[in-house]
């Protein structure tokens, strides 16, 4: 593809994407088409009835209470998703490697299940607290063997991911239908959640995270490499390691404890940017972080839009990811070897 | 002599299987030493242990003289590039992302202008110029055998240690490759290398080594071939042939029988 319109894509276009998401909704209220109509009305007549008047009200809290909180903390769920998932598979030299890779989503997971069935302390401390034990233990899993390699971390992962999906299935086992309800819709990602205070919540993790990963995005390529070429050329990987995969943890943790699971998308947004940009991740990052604030956005809308009910946005990035992960197996465009 | 790498009594096991038992040996400054030996001898964990790739063996290294284990990262890189015998990567990477990786340890977080100059001149020096923007996993075997040697000249190293520098490459490139370290060592860097090729070790090496029970031995005279050494090394039979100057060391088998 032409560079331009690559970084067109990234870099230009989460500006209008960010502006439509205010004027789509379930309710049909609060259009562009009337928003516009009212604003016109406002500022040039600067004449309303009483009906319009409170019509005016109504939109300016649709959208500043309700859309403008959901549309920023899709974009940053976005935007923390697919960076992890480029972190993870650079690190891992895995492709095929995202956030459940390591037990982070399921352990974020089940402390949230468990939290929701034993309310003791918040969904959201409990989400994280679920992702970072699941790391530690998947850690320490892979090291008791002869040093934590590639593989054994990656396979412990898959353990400890299995292990805590049947932790959740248990709390969902023996919770009553109504928590059992809200713990299956939690799993499916949901992004309905949010508001100004949810947003403040992950807003400073999150961006926390992305800076960080944005600083280190040429160590990044450093490591892809391989321990052995990293050492050979004088860096330490341990180091840099710990701190983008702690990143990596962070963000899905802190993302999935607001809005639950959103399944695939670490895994395929990171393939798209490297398919437009090449796999360099001084390039790939930031593309990574406003690419996959749009594109979660794009799939949002579709969510809320599509039909007279909302569907929860895990369910859609699985629907839509899966025939493009075929896609891109047919085609060999997975761009490995 | 002056070492440029010196190793004090080291040792190494994988578990309860010792690999290394107690190696005394010292690499000379400004020279291109040759280390031969059997597959599983031991010799890629001698140099992973040399350059610090791998830590946990017993003993000492001296790199110029000064215990390695006081080295920074920083001045290693400086001081030691390191060719590994495996790397792979997934990612399609230009030639140029790899190359400049070899600058990690100086640049920090981003690499810097004179970073790029560097790639040209290393492109430029290995005859690659026009690989620069092709992605890495789609050259063949031997174009990422030179360019993985560039990303370590990136690291401007005193001491050049290749693990198996001649693999997948063809004849014309082992010989220009030998001919390029040959240059290496003229203009003062010192070249430590791993080969299975003895004829190529007879025709470029000053010093030759040999891996044999699980230690090195020095080969005391490089211009005449020790045929016993060598067949107790490699558990076959060898032929010195001379041509024209030229020194051929040939395996020919012959302890199957």
């Amino acid at each position: 593809m032409k560079q331009r319109v690559v970084y067109f894509i990234c870099y230009a276009l989460p500006v209008p994407v960010i502006l439509l998401s205010l004027f789509i909704g379930s309710t049909g209220q609060a259009d562009a088409g009337a928003a516009l109509a009212l604003a016109y009305k406002k500022v040039v007549a600067s004449s309303l009835t009483v009906a319009e008047e409170d019509s005016w009200a109504m939109i300016k809290n649709i959208i500043y209470n309700v859309r403008l909180p959901r549309v920023l903390l899709t974009f940053l769920v976005g935007a923390a998703l697919s960076v992890s998932g480029s972190v993870l598979q650079g690190i891992f030299r895995n492709p095929l490697v995202d956030s459940y890779v390591l037990g982070i989503s399921s352990g974020a997971a089940f402390g949230a299940a468990l939290a929701m069935t034993v309310p003791l302390i918040p969904v959201s401390l409990a989400a994280f607290a679920g992702g970072v034990l699941a790391v530690l233990l998947a850690y320490l899993i892979a090291r008791s063997g002869s040093g934590a390699t590639i593989i054994t971390i990656v396979l412990s992962g898959m353990v400890i991911s299995g292990m805590f999906s049947a932790g959740l299935a248990i709390v969902q086992y023996i919770s009553n239908p109504y928590k059992l309800q809200a713990i299956v819709q939690w799993t499916m990602g949901n992004l309905h959640v949010a508001s100004w205070q949810e947003l403040k919540r992950i807003c400073i993790p999150v961006l926390l995270g992305l800076v960080v990963v944005f600083i280190y995005r040429w160590r990044l390529n450093v490591l892809s490499l391989g321990d052995d070429a990293a050492k050979a050329a004088g860096v330490n990987p341990g180091a840099d390691k710990w701190v983008l995969i702690g990143c990596a943890t962070l963000l899905t943790a802190v993302t999935v404890a607001a809005v639950g699971i959103v399944s695939f998308y670490g895994l395929f947004l990171p393939h798209i940017v490297r398919m437009m940009l090449g796999a360099d991740n001084r390039k790939a990052i930031p593309a990574s972080i406003f690419l996959g604030g749009t594109f979660l956005l794009v799939i949002d809308n579709f969510s809320r839009s599509l039909f007279a009910f909302e569907i929860p946005v895990g369910i859609f990035t699985m629907l839509l990811g899966g025939p493009f992960f075929i896609y891109l197996m047919r085609k060999n465009k997975l761009n490995w070897h | 002599m002056e070492a440029a790498i010196e190793v004090k009594q080291m040792s190494f096991s994988y578990g309860k299987q010792t690999v290394l038992r107690e190696v005394n040996v010292g690499f000379g400054a400004r020279k291109f030493s040759v280390l031969l030996g059997t597959n599983g001898s031991g010799k890629s964990t001698l140099f992973k242990s040399i350059t610090g790739v791998l830590s946990g063996y017993r003993g000492e290294v001296f790199v110029k003289g000064m215990p390695m284990a006081k080295l920074t990262h920083k001045q290693k890189a400086g001081l030691i590039g390191f060719l590994p015998q495996f790397y792979q990567t997934v990612f399609p990477f230009t030639v140029e992302d790899i190359l400049l990786t070899g600058r990690a340890a100086f640049s920090g977080f981003s690499p810097t202008g004179k970073d790029y100059a560097m790639v040209e001149q290393v492109l430029t020096e290995l005859g690659l110029e026009g690989l620069r923007k092709k992605r890495f996993p789609q050259l063949s075997g031997g174009e990422q055998q030179m360019v993985m040697i560039g990303r370590l000249l990136m690291q401007d190293p005193e001491i050049i240690i290749l693990d198996e520098p001649t693999n997948h490459l063809d004849v014309y490139y082992q010989h220009f490759l030998m001919n390029k370290l040959k240059t290496f060592v003229k203009h003062g860097r010192t070249v430590i290398a791993i080969m299975h090729n003895p004829t190529l070790a007879y025709q470029f090496a000053d010093d030759i080594f040999f891996m044999l029970d699980k230690t090195v031995v020095s080969a005391v005279d490089t211009a005449t071939p020790d045929l016993q050494l060598l067949e107790a090394v490699y558990n076959t039979n060898f032929l010195h042939i001379m041509h024209d100057e030229l020194r051929v060391v040939l395996p020919t088998g012959g302890k199957f029988a």
